[in-house]
This record gives C-alpha cells, sequence and structure tokens, in this order.
C-alpha cells in the first residue's frame, strides 16, 4: 500500500557489459573474456571488448557454466558440453510442450 | 515454517569435511537431474538437493545454518520458531540457482534463502566493492506479459549486525512487468541486491510464467486449444474465443476438422516482433444423454451413410 514501485529493467533492452556479467555471476572480468574468447559465450562476439553486450539467455549460461564449474570441478569444455546439452533439452522440451506432449 | 535438515538431505554427518558435502552433492544431483532421472519426484528433490548444497557448501552460510540449530536440536519437518531477536518474518532472494533445477522461485520455501546474504564472494575483495548482485525468479501470468503489470514480491533478508548476530529484515518489491515479456528473460533491479562498501549490488529476477492448461508456448507463439461443437466445424461461422489478450471471434472454415490449427497472426506475445496465436480446433461431442440426443444422433447415422474408417 502506498508502496514505490521499483523499476526493473528488461536485460535484453539494456544488454549488460562486461564487467555487469562479470558481477552478475560473481566472477572477475577476466573469467568472462576467456569463454567469450573461447566461444562458450556470446557467440559472433565483437573484435573490441567494449562492443560486447550480453543478454538475459547470457545471463542464464554464464551462472550456469560457472555452476557446473564449481560444483564439479568442471574444465571450460565440459562445463561447455553440459550447458549446451541442458540448453537444447530445454528447447526440445519446449517443443513437446507447445505440442501439447507432456 | 519448517526446519529442514541439510545434513539429512545431502546424506552427511554434521561433522562432514567441505569435500564430503561437494561429494555427497554430486552423487545426488546426477542421481536425481530431471534431464536424467526416471524418479517421480526428481524436480522436487533435485531443488532440495539444490537448497541444501546452496547452505552447506558455503563456509559462511553453513555456520549460520549451524548456529541457527544450536541449542534447539532441531530435527527435519518440525516447526521452525526463529529466536526473538530475529525481528520479524523470513524470506530471501532466492539464492544461486541450482544445478539442474533452477532457482527457487520468490513464492517458494524461503528458507534456504535466510542465507543467501551471508555467502562470502568468490572473487578476491581488493578494493571496497559493490554488494553482490542477488537472483531470484518471479511466476507471473500470461496475461501479465500481454498487458505489463505492477507485482509486489516480498524479501526477507538475513545480514549480520554490528555485533554479528543474524537479523532480518522485511523487504517488499512493488515490480513493474514490463510488456511483452518471454520465460527465462531477466529483470534487472538496479541497487536492489546486497549491500557493499561501494553501493548495492543489482537484483535480477528471472520470469517464468504460472502454468496455465489452456495456453502452451513456443518463443512468442501461443497455442490454444478451442473446444467446438461438430457443427461449428462442419457448417462453419463466427465462434468468440476468450484469449490471453482478450475476447475475439474468429471464423471457422466450414468443413474443417478436428485439429485444424487457425493462425491469429500478431496476437501472441507482444513484442518488437509479436508472436502468433493458434488455435487448435478440438471438437466436443454433444452428449448422447436425452431421447432428443439419441434421436438426432440415429437420424445422422441412418442418412449420412458416413464411415470415418472408409479409407482404410
Amino acid at each position: 500500500m502506498g508502496q514505490a514501485i521499483v523499476t526493473a529493467v528488461l536485460v535484453d533492452e539494456a544488454a549488460l557489459t562486461l564487467e555487469e556479467l562479470a558481477q552478475a555471476c560473481a566472477v572477475e572480468p577476466d573469467w568472462v573474456v576467456q569463454h567469450v574468447r573461447t566461444g562458450v559465450l556470446l557467440q559472433d562476439a565483437p573484435a573490441h571488448i567494449s562492443g560486447w553486450r550480453f543478454s538475459s539467455a547470457d545471463l542464464v549460461r554464464a551462472r550456469r557454466l560457472c555452476q557446473v564449474e564449481r560444483t564439479f570441478d568442471a574444465n571450460d569444455d565440459v562445463a561447455a558440453l553440459v550447458v549446451d546439452l541442458s540448453e537444447e533439452i530445454s528447447r526440445l522440451r519446449g517443443k513437446l510442450s507447445a505440442a501439447g506432449v507432456r | 515454517m519448517e526446519y529442514k535438515d541439510y545434513y539429512q538431505t545431502l546424506g552427511v554427518a554434521k561433522t562432514a569435511s567441505e569435500e564430503e558435502i561437494k561429494k555427497a552433492y554430486r552423487k545426488l544431483v546426477r542421481k536425481y537431474h530431471p534431464d536424467v532421472s526416471k524418479e517421480a519426484d526428481a524436480q522436487k528433490k533435485t531443488q532440495e538437493i539444490n537448497e541444501a548444497y546452496g547452505v552447506l557448501g558455503d563456509a559462511e552460510k553453513r555456520a549460520a545454518y549451524d548456529d541457527l540449530g544450536r541449542g534447539q536440536q532441531y530435527r527435519a519437518g518440525q516447526e521452525f520458531r526463529p529466536p526473538p531477536d530475529w525481528g520479524r518474518g523470513f524470506g530471501g532472494n532466492g539464492g544461486g540457482g541450482g544445478f539442474g533445477g533452477g532457482g527457487g522461485p520468490m513464492d517458494s520455501d524461503f528458507f534456504a534463502d535466510l542465507f543467501a546474504n551471508l555467502g562470502g564472494g568468490r572473487r578476491r575483495q581488493q578494493a571496497p566493492r559493490r554488494g553482490e548482485d542477488s537472483h531470484a525468479s518471479i511466476t507471473i501470468e500470461l496475461g501479465d506479459s500481454y498487458h505489463g503489470a505492477t507485482r509486489t514480491v516480498s524479501l526477507m533478508v538475513a545480514e549480520r549486525d554490528a555485533q554479528d548476530r543474524i537479523v532480518t529484515r522485511e523487504r517488499n518489491l512493488s515490480v513493474n512487468i514490463p510488456k511483452g515479456v518471454t520465460p527465462g528473460q531477466q529483470l534487472r533491479l538496479a541497487g536492489q541486491g546486497q549491500p557493499g562498501a561501494a553501493g548495492p549490488g543489482d537484483l535480477y529476477l528471472e520470469i517464468q510464467f504460472r502454468p496455465n492448461p489452456r495456453y502452451r508456448l513456443d518463443g512468442r507463439d501461443v497455442y490454444q486449444t478451442v473446444p467446438v461443437a461438430p457443427w461449428e466445424l462442419a457448417l462453419g461461422g463466427e465462434i468468440e474465443v476468450t484469449t490471453p489478450s482478450g475476447k475475439v471471434n474468429v471464423t471457422v472454415p466450414a468443413g474443417s476438422q478436428s485439429g485444424r490449427k487457425l493462425r491469429l497472426r500478431g496476437r501472441g506475445i507482444p513484442g518488437k516482433e509479436a508472436g502468433d496465436l493458434y488455435l487448435l480446433l478440438e471438437v466436443v461431442l454433444p452428449p448422447a444423454n436425452s431421447e432428443r440426443a439419441r434421436d438426432l444422433y440415429q437420424t445422422m447415422a441412418r442418412e449420412l451413410a458416413f464411415n470415418p474408417r472408409a479409407g482404410g
């Protein structure tokens, strides 16, 4: 009642910078740079770091990568493979759901 | 609030080492991961395991959790009464989102989230920095995405006070839900994360839609099953349909079959490229539960000479 409304901004409309993504994932910016350079994050990234912008999907993916790396002591490649498979399963499940298949 | 024994959830002793906890978590999360597990309650189990590991896997949160049970000897499932100096109410900021189970929604059990603010950062803290960003999810209705909305979320945050005691504070935030959001998108609330020497972090809310048996989603496209009478399909005509954006009149082409899909362009989830709404026509037969109804069916059977299996 009478409570101020906090303005929420959709990440996809104000995409995150490298530093913002690092802060959101509680990692050093170097971690992000390394994962972009190896193609795990932000495919087709502009050459210059200042041009990198990250969407909602990038944020979710980056957090999942962190989680897998930390929890399972996985290296970058294994973590990327796990997250790729996980995303593919989600995508297929979404298709099944849209088709009315449980 | 129900006390949860996180040690029991992970099947480890209270004296378990960090490594033992991690090992137990890995084993359980592989067993119950919803993408691979055949267990009926895999999703729920994974959430519980993630919640337990979210606390026990972090030294500071684990210490705070151990502090909680000390002296009271709570058992799993027992009603949990927080100490009087904990202030009123509880809740949290959704934790970090476990592996395979997603983060806890804002309206779910907040027990683990009591500790969300107490965890140590994984970054090296050299100079005064902003507080950590927090992550949670918010569940909305499909209609909220069509029209935009304001929704209140309750956050109860545990912090350490000047005497290093755990205290909680309730925060209610009214959040604007922008029109056109889709599941999985992230809302960023600047300055609503954890406090820090150089200012608070941000709060990220992941959008989730409350499941609705009437609608299914594929990106921005929405699928809706519409029950129709046999004569509406056979004869065609205009029918009124309640869609997520309101009532619309739709023309059913004569001679339609059950399962026919009608596309209403641009009536899916709004956006720069709005999705489409697909109406799936599904015939519903009137019951033959009266003399009159049976007569009508018998007349059709006699006079239509229709065999749906005639083609083989």
